[in-house]
């Protein structure tokens, strides 16, 4: 109850609404599931069930205090720092990334670009617990990012394209998703490019149904398994070490390469944000 | 000895693209000031091995639990760079050069195929165990790799598998524990490109993944009468 009514409120601050952020995202979940016909989507009415109290919800309040405290050896808050859409410009921000950036003359994924910030903005040293601490629910990261992609939730992913490297990173991203290699002879396409089929027991989400993958791309999500809020660069390192290939380094560029087109693949359909995985 | 040939060639044609680009009175970005080759002016393909081999993103220098280090096992050999290409839909005429390639890869036990020990089988055919790298290496001094066949192919009634693969519930009863079925089923496991180019399926012999005692220990759990599989 006291969850609920915490919900509330976290999505009712500052919010416009026009859009829709403010939705509890297993709404947006649910419009889905009645917009197609997916196994993936319906395998846990348990987690449908959880959802209407996800512990991420909590992560998205605790990171709405954290971005707008004056902090670091600067001691000055998050509120200057573009996202893509101008200075403190959070809504639908997320749902164009990763995306290029002039000032670094990179295309970066939020967590670089967080880290970005919190380095030059807030002068914290990029060895600092608060820059270099990526898992758990706990750490400022998780928390930063869930307040800032939940800024997205509702809208449709939009990645932008327009700069030639957005455009070279996502085909990379592509050809990156479908290269067999390691131990196994796996891709991503292995688990991820037919529909309804099953690892164990899971079903896994289809790259090639957008209202699937949408899901599938939907972090910061909260584990259940882990009893954590997880990160898209969380996940990918998990898919990278059941291939039995190299470890990926967070926000490399062939991680911001797969973000990319993963995003890309996802165009068009909401994000849910924060969600709530197995 | 092939893949890193063409790897080569992929980096030597990323120097080359730069040069062109400088030569071409190009505005330089911040990419460009660090010495790096313009993404945006390469092939994906180039962009791609760019990225994975040479630009920090991988923990490549890692070791590997079969020798080596984790950047061997990004470098493609023939087959997975074929596959990857064709998005594993390969023409007659890739597929028969596979199947070629994959039978005359196969090495067999002298004499008949042997099955193992079903139970041992079992526990290697359930088992995720190896081969992991990242954060979490799989240390192969205190446990065998496994074969991860549950992750593909339901297995005994007991347990969900997945269903990547074919259910091979009863595939002893189906079958029959024939010498043309353990061939079979050897040759599968060991590299089943010979059958199915481009399959999904790993090579566990053709790699080196699995002991000739454990492929022995897996068919005696998919062909043995008693195996939980054809009850
Ligand atoms: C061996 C199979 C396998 C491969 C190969 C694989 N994944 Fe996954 N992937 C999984 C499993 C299993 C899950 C988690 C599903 C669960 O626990 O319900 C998952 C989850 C995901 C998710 C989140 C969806 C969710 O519901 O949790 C994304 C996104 C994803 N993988 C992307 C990738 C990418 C990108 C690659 C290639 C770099 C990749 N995967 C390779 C098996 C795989
Ligand atoms: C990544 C998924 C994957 C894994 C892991 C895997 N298989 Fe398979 N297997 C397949 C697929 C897919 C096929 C069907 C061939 C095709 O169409 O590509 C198959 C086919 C087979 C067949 C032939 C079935 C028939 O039609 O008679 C056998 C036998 C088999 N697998 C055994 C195994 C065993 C034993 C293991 C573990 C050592 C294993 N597989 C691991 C995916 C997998």
């Amino acid at each position: 109850m006291i969850r609920h009514a915490l919900l509330v409120l976290a999505v009712t601050i500052g919010v416009p609404a026009h859009a829709d952020p403010s939705q509890n995202p297993v709404e947006v979940l649910k419009e889905l599931i009645n917009s197609v016909d997916s196994a993936y989507l319906t395998q846990s009415d348990q987690n449908l069930m959880m959802m209407e109290d996800n512990p991420a919800l909590w992560t998205v309040e605790e990171g709405k205090a954290l971005f707008h405290a004056q902090r670091g050896p600067k001691n000055v808050s998050l509120e200057t720092c573009d996202f893509g859409m101008g200075p403190g410009k959070l809504e639908g921000a997320y749902a164009a990334m990763p995306r290029y950036f002039k000032d670094t003359g990179k295309v970066m994924d939020l967590e670089t670009r967080l880290v970005h910030c919190m380095t030059t903005i807030q002068g914290f040293p990029a060895d600092d617990p608060a820059v270099k601490q990526r898992h758990g629910s706990d750490t400022d990261h998780m928390k930063l990012q869930s307040y800032i992609t939940a800024q997205s939730n509702g809208m449709p992913w939009n990645p932008l394209m327009d700069h030639p490297l957005e455009k070279a990173m996502r085909d990379a991203g592509e050809v990156i998703f479908y290269r067999r290699a390691g131990s196994l002879d796996m891709s991503c396409q292995t688990c991820h490019g037919t529909t309804g089929k099953r690892i164990r027991a899971s079903v896994l989400p289809d790259v090639n149904v957008p209202q699937e993958w949408t899901k599938a791309i939907s972090w910061p999500a909260f584990r259940v398994g882990h009893q954590e809020t997880r990160s898209s660069q969380h996940r990918l390192r998990g898919c990278y070490w059941q291939m039995r290939q190299a470890g990926p380094v967070a926000g490399s560029p062939a991680t911001i390469a797969v973000l990319s087109f993963w995003t890309d693949m996802a165009r068009g359909q909401p994000a849910i944000l924060p969600d709530m995985k197995r | 000895m092939m893949s890193r040939k063409t790897n080569r060639c992929a980096t030597a044609s990323a120097a080359l693209a730069s040069i062109v680009l400088i030569l071409g009175g190009y505005t330089a970005t911040h990419a460009e000031e660090a010495g790096k080759p313009d993404y945006a002016k390469m092939s994906p393909e180039a962009l791609a091995e760019h990225l994975i081999l040479e630009s920090g993103s991988f923990d490549l220098d890692q070791p590997a639990q079969e020798g080596g280090t984790a950047r061997d096992r990004m470098i493609q050999d023939n087959l997975q760079k074929l596959c990857s290409k064709v998005r594993n839909k390969p023409n007659a005429e890739q597929a028969g050069q596979i199947i070629a390639a994959a039978r005359a890869s196969i090495q067999y036990p002298e004499g008949e195929i042997p099955l193992g020990d079903w139970k041992k089988g079992g526990d290697l055919a359930w088992g995720g165990f190896g081969y992991r790298l990242a954060h979490n290496p799989d240390d192969h001094s205190t446990r065998d790799p496994s074969g991860n066949c549950y992750n593909c192919h339901a297995l005994s009634p007991q347990r969900t598998g997945g269903d990547l693969g074919p259910s091979l519930r009863g595939y002893g009863i189906i079958r029959g524990n024939t010498e043309a079925t353990r061939r079979f089923v050897y040759e599968m496991i060991y590299n089943p490109h010979a059958y199915f180019p481009c399959t999904h399926m790993p090579r566990m012999g053709a790699k080196g993944l699995l002991s000739q005692e454990a492929i022995a220990d897996i068919m005696a759990y998919l062909l043995h009468p008693e195996s939980p599989v054809n009850q």
